[in-house]
C-alpha cells in the first residue's frame, strides 16, 4: 500500500499517512487503510489496480498469495464498466472492462441482505462500478471476489481512480528501491500521457539518515574511526587524517559526518576539536 | 481476465497513434449534427468528430466515446457513457477564461 516510513518528511505522499478517508468529490468513501512498512512486506492495505496490474501479478506458487511492486496483495479495488452479468441464486458475478482488459468479478449473495441486494439490482451492462475486494486465482484463472460493488456516480472518480493506480505503482516501486520505470504500461494513457515525470532513483549522498541510518560518508568515517589502530591511539584521529583515509569525500562531507557521528554517541572530541576518537576504544 | 483487447485512454494528439484501434475518449459535447454524430472538444482543446453515436438526444455535457479511430480527427464510437455536466476538465476550463 502507501506504506513507506515517510518519518518526519512531509511530502505530497504524507497526504495519505494517517490512515481515514480521503475527502474526495464524489460520494465514495474508499477507506484506505494505511499500513506502515515494519520489516516485512505485510500489507494489509487496500491497493487501486488496473486489470492489466492484475493480469501482471506475480504469484507466490506455494501459498498463492500475489505480489504487486513487492507488496503483497489482499484488498483491492478495481473501476470499470459492468459487461455480461449473470445473477444466479447464490452469486452475481460480471466481467469488469476498465480499459486495459477485462476480469471476472463474482459476489456472492446472502439471501438476508437486502443492502446487497440494491446494490445488485443496480447493476446493468454498460454502467461503471467501482468494485472493492480480494483477488483470488481459481483454476489458473484470476478474478476478484467482491465485497462491495458501488456504481460511480460522479465521473471524476474514474480520472482519480486511474491517477491514484499510477501514483501507488510508482510510489510502492520507488520505495522498494526498483527501477522506477516512467509511466508503467499498466495504466492506461488517459488525456495527456504521465510523460517524464518519474522520480529520481537514488537518493542523493547529501541525505542526512532519518532513524538511524547513515549515508555513505557517515559509514566510511565511522568505519576509519572503528580501526584496531585509531581505537588504540590515545588522541583519535585528527579530520585531515580520516578525510586522507577515504577519497572521495571533502573534507566539509568529512566534517558534516564527523558532527554527525558526535550527536550519535558513536565518536568524541579528545584533545581539541579537530581530533576525535571512537566511543568503542 | 483477458487483456487482449484494450482501450487506451486518449486526446486529440494522441488519436493519430491508434488509427483503426479501439480508444476511449472523454469529451466535451459542443455541437450535435443529425442524429448520429457529434462534434466535441477534448481535453487538449481540440475538436473531434464523433460517428454513430447511440442516442445523441440523451448526451449529457461530457461523454465518454469507446470506438475505433477513423482519421486523426473521428472516432466511430460504440459505446457513449454520460459522463455528467461536472466533469473536471481544467485545460477547457481555462480556455473559456482567456
Amino acid at each position: 500500500m502507501y506504506s513507506a516510513p515517510y518519518g518526519s518528511q512531509a511530502d505530497g505522499g504524507s497526504l495519505f499517512s494517517g490512515g481515514g478517508f480521503m475527502p474526495t468529490q464524489s460520494a465514495t468513501q474508499s477507506a484506505d487503510g494505511i499500513s506502515r512498512k515494519s520489516g516485512g512486506t505485510q500489507n494489509t492495505g487496500l491497493l487501486p489496480l488496473t486489470v492489466k496490474q492484475i493480469s501482471e501479478a506475480a504469484q507466490n506458487s506455494s501459498d498463492d498469495t500475489f505480489y504487486i511492486d513487492g507488496i503483497d496483495v489482499n484488498n483491492v479495488t478495481i473501476l470499470g464498466m459492468v459487461h455480461n452479468k449473470e445473477e444466479r441464486s447464490t452469486d452475481v458475478s460480471f466481467l469488469l472492462d476498465d480499459g486495459t482488459g477485462r476480469v471476472e468479478v463474482k459476489r456472492w449473495i446472502d439471501g438476508q441482505d437486502t443492502f446487497e441486494n440494491e446494490q445488485i439490482a443496480a447493476l446493468q451492462d454498460g454502467v461503471y462500478v467501482r468494485v472493492h475486494g480480494h483477488l483470488r486465482s481459481f483454476q489458473g484463472k484470476r478474478n476478484i471476489v467482491a465485497f462491495s460493488v458501488r456504481p460511480v456516480t460522479d465521473f471524476n472518480e474514474v480520472t482519480y481512480h486511474f491517477l491514484e493506480c499510477i501514483f501507488v505503482h510508482l510510489h510502492n516501486s520507488k520505495a522498494n528501491g526498483m527501477a522506477v520505470k516512467g509511466p508503467s504500461i499498466s495504466s492506461p494513457n488517459y488525456g495527456n500521457p504521465v510523460g517524464g515525470g518519474a522520480p529520481s532513483q537514488y537518493v542523493t549522498p547529501n541525505m542526512t539518515g532519518v532513524g538511524g541510518s547513515m549515508d555513505e560518508c557517515q559509514k566510511r568515517v565511522h568505519s576509519v574511526f572503528e580501526e584496531p589502530s585509531s581505537l588504540s591511539s590515545e588522541v583519535g584521529l585528527h579530520i585531515d587524517d580520516v578525510a586522507r583515509r577515504i577519497p572521495g569525500f571533502t573534507k566539509k562531507q568529512v566534517k558534516d559526518a564527523i558532527e554527525f557521528l558526535v550527536n550519535e554517541g558513536l565518536i568524541y572530541s579528545t584533545i581539541d576539536d579537530d581530533h576525535y576518537k571512537s566511543t568503542n576504544g | 481476465m483477458d487483456t487482449s483487447n484494450p482501450a487506451p485512454f486518449v486526446n486529440a494528439e494522441l488519436l493519430k497513434r491508434y488509427p483503426g484501434r479501439r480508444v476511449r475518449c472523454v469529451l466535451k459535447v459542443v455541437r450535435a449534427e443529425g442524429n448520429s454524430s457529434l462534434s466535441g472538444l477534448t481535453s487538449d482543446g481540440l475538436h473531434i468528430s464523433v460517428k454513430q453515436v447511440p442516442s445523441v438526444a440523451s448526451l449529457s455535457q461530457f461523454v465518454e466515446v469507446i470506438g475505433v479511430v477513423d482519421s486523426d480527427r473521428s472516432l466511430r464510437a460504440e459505446i457513449c457513457t454520460n459522463f455528467g455536466d461536472t466533469f473536471g476538465m481544467l485545460m477547457l476550463q481555462s480556455q473559456r477564461l482567456r
